[in-house]
């Protein structure tokens, strides 16, 4: 390196060096300074603003909305649950069995003293929920002898369905976010420990009903320090108390005294579902799923046991048939197989056929029930003739004509509920099936494509057409109604916690069919002889106090399907009974569908629980509409007329 | 002909006083890692110590290999250290919306630390090759200028206002000992005031404004008034004497950010008080004078610049760290050297001290 030169320059360097020295004295005297001003000067008053203190944050949890029916009676409520929780690193082996001596009759399954230590081995000083939901007798019992020894009670809020089973599907359950979850929905606010709706409403609803954690944080000051000296806003960051917002109620369109009676008259069938909608709104007012399940147990800690019998089940009763699985329509859709005819002028009402129980076509022959011999219109759905259907079904594009009717009645799309995942069902037309045949050749299955059988079997409900109960209450429903298809609605209003109305949801029309007013009332008509015509399906079921009008179906069940192996040979070899319809026929108030699974015929099993629907109904509104003639006119009672201050216009 | 130096001579000439200086504050450091990490992460601990170990290695390699061989290649070293602030800014890893770190596996690398040093020998070089007898004026600072101004921009693109307003500080350390004219200085003075605006209002991210603005007035914005108000409040609570070797919880218990990288002192000021304080201050004064000392004795300009230069990363990171954990300061994130947790920083100080000692070696050997 060449130096020469730049000597000259050292002495100045040198002088400036010193400069910086000094500067850097006079800064570090100036933090210095401030250190003594902050440390020695200040210091007293900054100590007592920290001593030591601890800052607790308290969670205030909020309370969950509750689930009304339509009369603002509760169907899921919170109520206080107590739990017994141990810190298991002050918990000894005698206080254990003292533990489990008083929690012998709880029904929840604990672990031995050896398994409860292996279980907590990695977090011996983390509390650690042992069971939960205790009696009030044994949380005081606890309280009063264990306390002290590491046992300790927990009150938390737990949902409460009081009607048990009563639609559970619907309604729903919670459980505990999964660790998973926990990392996903942390900016929601969900912490461990937290519920989510699972199904049904609660899950749909989640964000309404949930409400918004606050909390609190205080100071717990050591060391013999005041609080008083103590400012909690000193040492935290933002607010140091935010309140909890209650979870909005919903009233559903659900009727608790519907909903009971659609339930009682399914309660002999093992696996079944009805949808009872009103007329005039398109509100469901009962939803009803075969085998079903308590939500109380499911938002409960489930047993392994437990668990295992609700989903093993060959009869699936987590299910929620009512919207989650999709079945063939069988006989109720010849309501628009026949419509199609009237409207789209293929056949009329004077077009008759002769049914000699089966029609042959190319080497395969499509039966009936029995040789209805010869029928119209009427008397074909009347009789459910499927001959006359399969005549129908012969006519060219009659497929996609069927499709294009079935759609605008609300088949093939979801209903709109948006709970359990709805289902869309299906309605086949002539290009799906070719496609399909086009699909299945390129994987040399066989020819499969568009055959004239698959319009026939199309025509009566049969096929690949597959439909839920509650799309089809809503169709019987738009019959009843003059065309007119409802949105279907579950949720009436939302109110907040102290039962002001928040939002209103008011009756939507989805569409106005573009079918004749005549054509309707023609089907009305074979509807009602359906089941009060001797020559009908379901005359077997009808009430001698309602008239009810609907039509029977009996959809085929494939031998080789789904869970057959595990269900009673005999049992699944039955078909599906369908029935839907409405009543009272002559001023409609509800529509509903009945489907009994592997229940048989339709006009055997389905339509006596219809029918019952129908007339239970009929009686409570009797019972409701006297009961308020009762209330808004009282009738003066004798005592009452003797008072003194009695007066008798 | 440069004369390499015998093992024996080396050790003769050593610098015990800055190597023992060195060790006081490497020691502290580590003791108030030590309280930091209680109960929480020791691997923190143990990859600060095998930083530290790397970088007392290093402290006596650079120490040992004359200085001038260095300083020929201190251009190189200076193309070495831009490129890899490109390559950061390309492909380093982005943390809280800064890329700023190489991912090294089990950690990381910030090459704008190095570049502080780096920096320096630049300039040493460029100072020490260009004599001006009469005094700098603001025509001879276009290099310079242009020397400090790229690396000052990749930095900042990163964005990381705190180091590269050191690399600004140390810049003007060194020129300010370089025979700047007063009339120069004023000059720079100037320009540093018209430029304040476009950078307040293109340079500056909104929470590097708002923690500025924070500070002014800590109304304004409680949420980022907080951080500090809580150093404040650790450093305020420690007294004369402090609360104690691992007693002081005021800080660990809020689980403040940037704990062990940003707020070390606070940690150290709530354990050991104002004594405390004080001892690590005067250790940090002793070094900075000693490193100050060689400078104004060193044989040549490029040794003064280094000597300076290093004594100038130390002055102002310890300045800024203990400005704002005492609230006299915005924050800036800037690391307490040789405290701070952080392979980068630690090098950093250890290899800008290196060059010191290595300064120092030689003041008499030509």
């Amino acid at each position: 390196m060449e130096i020469a030169g730049q000597n000259a320059e050292l002495p100045e360097i040198r002088r400036r060096t010193r400069l910086f020295a000094l500067l850097v004295l006079l800064v570090f005297g100036g933090l210095a300074a401030r250190l003594f001003y902050l440390q020695v000067l200040e210091g007293d008053a900054f100590y007592r603003v920290t001593a030591d203190s601890v800052i607790r944050t308290e969670v205030l949890p909020a309370v969950r909305g509750e689930l009304r029916d339509r009369r603002g009676r509760v169907l899921a409520t919170t109520r206080p649950s107590y739990n017994v929780q141990v810190v298991p690193s002050r918990l000894e082996e005698v206080t254990y069995r003292q533990l489990l001596g008083y929690l012998a009759d709880h029904d929840e399954e604990l672990p031995d003293w050896e398994t409860f230590r292996e279980r907590v081995a990695e977090r011996l000083d983390r509390p650690f929920v042992l069971a939960t939901d205790v009696s009030r007798e044994t949380m005081s019992q606890l309280e009063t002898s264990l306390e002290s020894r590491g046992v300790s009670v927990m009150t938390e809020a737990r949902r409460h369905y009081p009607h048990g089973p009563l639609a559970a599907h619907t309604l729903g359950y919670l459980n505990e976010v999964s660790a998973e979850e926990v990392r996903t929905l942390k900016e929601e606010g969900y912490r461990p420990g937290d519920l989510v709706g699972r199904t049904g409403i609660e899950k749909q609803w989640e964000p309404y009903l949930r409400g918004r954690k606050g909390f609190r944080k205080y100071v717990v000051p050591r060391r013999g320090v005041d609080p008083a000296d103590i400012r909690i806003e000193d040492l935290v960051e933002g607010p140091t108390q935010v309140d909890s917002v209650p979870g909005e109620h919903l009233v559903l369109t659900i009727d608790l005294d519907v909903q009971k009676l659609v339930e009682r008259a399914l309660a002999a069938q093992r696996a079944a579902a009805a949808v009872v909608v009103e007329v005039d709104t398109g509100r469901i007012l009962a939803m009803v799923s075969r085998p079903g399940f308590d939500p109380n147990v499911m938002s409960g800690r489930l047993s392994a046991e437990a668990a295992g019998r609700l989903f093993n089940d060959p009869f699936r009763p987590l299910r929620d048939r009512t919207l989650s699985d999709t079945f063939n329509p069988g006989s109720t859709f010849k309501v628009i197989s026949a419509l199609t005819a009237l409207e789209d002028g293929i056949l009329t009402t004077e077009d008759r056929t002769k049914c000699n129980r089966f029609v042959q076509v190319g080497r395969r022959r499509f039966h009936c029930t029995k040789a209805h011999s010869v029928v119209n219109l009427m008397q074909a759905v009347l009789q459910s003739c499927n001959v006359y259907f399969y005549e129908l079904g012969m006519h060219p594009g009659i497929m996609d004509r069927l499709a294009r009717h079935a759609t605008e009645f609300g088949l093939g799309v979801p209903s709109g509920l948006g709970i359990n995942g709805e289902q869309a069902g299906f309605v086949p037309s002539e290009q799906w099936h070719r496609e399909r045949e086009a699909a299945l050749n390129a994987q040399a299955v066989g020819p499969q494509g568009f055959m004239i059988g698959h319009a026939l079997n199309t025509a009566i409900g049969e096929g690949a057409t597959r439909v839920t109960p509650t799309q089809m209450a809503l169709v019987y429903a738009a019959i009843a109604k003059d065309g007119t298809l409802w949105l279907p609605q579950i949720i009436e209003r939302i109110e907040s916690a102290d039962g002001k109305v928040l939002e209103e949801f008011p009756p939507r029309v989805r569409r106005q069919l573009t079918v004749r007013p005549e054509t309707l009332a023609l089907l009305r008509k074979a509807l009602v002889g359906v089941v009060n015509d001797p020559k009908g399906t379901a005359y077997r079921a009808r009430s001698p106090r309602v008239l009810v009008a609907g039509k029977t179906g009996t959809a085929q069940v494939g031998t080789s399907r789904g869970r057959a192996g595990e269900l009673p040979p005999l049992y699944a070899r039955l078909d599906h009974a369908w029935f839907a319809g409405f009543a009272p026929a002559d001023a409609p108030k509800i529509a509903f569908a009945v489907l009994v699974e592997h229940g048989g015929h339709g006009g055997d099993v389905a339509a006596p629980v219809a029918s019952q629907i129908a007339e239970r109904y009929m009686d409570l509104v009797a019972e409701r509409e006297h009961a308020e003639t009762a209330a808004s006119d009282p009738k003066p009672s004798l005592v009452g007329r003797a008072g003194p201050s009695a007066k008798v216009p | 002909m440069l004369k390499v130096f015998s093992w024996r001579k080396l050790v003769f000439r050593f610098d015990w006083t800055l190597v023992l200086g060195t060790l006081v504050v490497v020691f502290l450091g580590l003791v108030n890692l030590w309280g930091s990490v209680k109960d929480q992460q020791y691997l923190l601990f143990a990859r600060q110590l095998s930083w530290v170990g790397l970088g007392l290695v290093l402290f006596f390699v650079i120490a040992s290999i004359d200085y001038r061989i260095i300083a020929r290649y201190a251009y190189v070293l200076y193309g070495g250290g831009a490129l890899l602030l490109v390559a950061v800014l390309l492909a380093g890893k982005m943390v809280a919306g800064a890329r700023r770190w190489f991912d090294l596996g089990p950690s990381h690398f910030q090459p704008s630390e190095i570049m502080k040093v780096v920096v320096i020998l630049a300039l040493g070089k460029y100072l020490n090759d260009t004599p001006v007898l009469e005094g700098r004026t603001l025509r001879h600072l276009a290099m310079p200028v242009v020397i400090v101004g790229v690396p000052f921009l990749l930095i900042a693109a990163q964005p990381d206002l705190g180091t590269a307003m050191m690399v600004a500080l140390i810049f003007l350390s060194v020129m300010i000992t370089a025979r700047l004219r007063v009339k120069t200085m004023l000059g720079l003075a100037a320009l540093a005031l018209l430029a304040a605006a476009p950078i307040w209002e293109y340079v500056l991210h909104d929470y590097q404004r708002s923690r500025v603005l924070a500070f002014i007035n800590p109304a304004l914005d409680p949420a980022t008034a907080w951080q500090p108000r809580q150093a404040m409040n650790a450093v305020g609570s420690g007294r004369f004497i402090g609360k104690g070797f691992l007693e002081g919880n005021q800080i660990r218990l809020r689980n403040l950010p940037a704990l062990w990288t940003d707020f070390p002192f606070a940690v150290w000021a709530e354990e050991w008080g104002f004594l405390g304080c004080l001892v690590m201050l005067g250790a940090y004064t002793f070094l900075i004078m000693r490193a100050l000392r060689v400078a104004s004795e060193a044989r040549d300009r490029f040794g003064a610049a280094v000597c300076v230069g290093a004594a100038a990363i130390m002055f102002w990171q310890v300045t800024v760290n203990i400005g704002m954990v005492t609230g006299v300061l915005p924050v800036v994130g800037v690391t307490l050297p040789l405290v701070s947790y952080g392979g980068s920083s630690i090098l950093t100080v250890l290899v800008s001290l290196g060059l010191v000692m290595n300064v120092s070696v030689r003041r008499y050997a030509y």
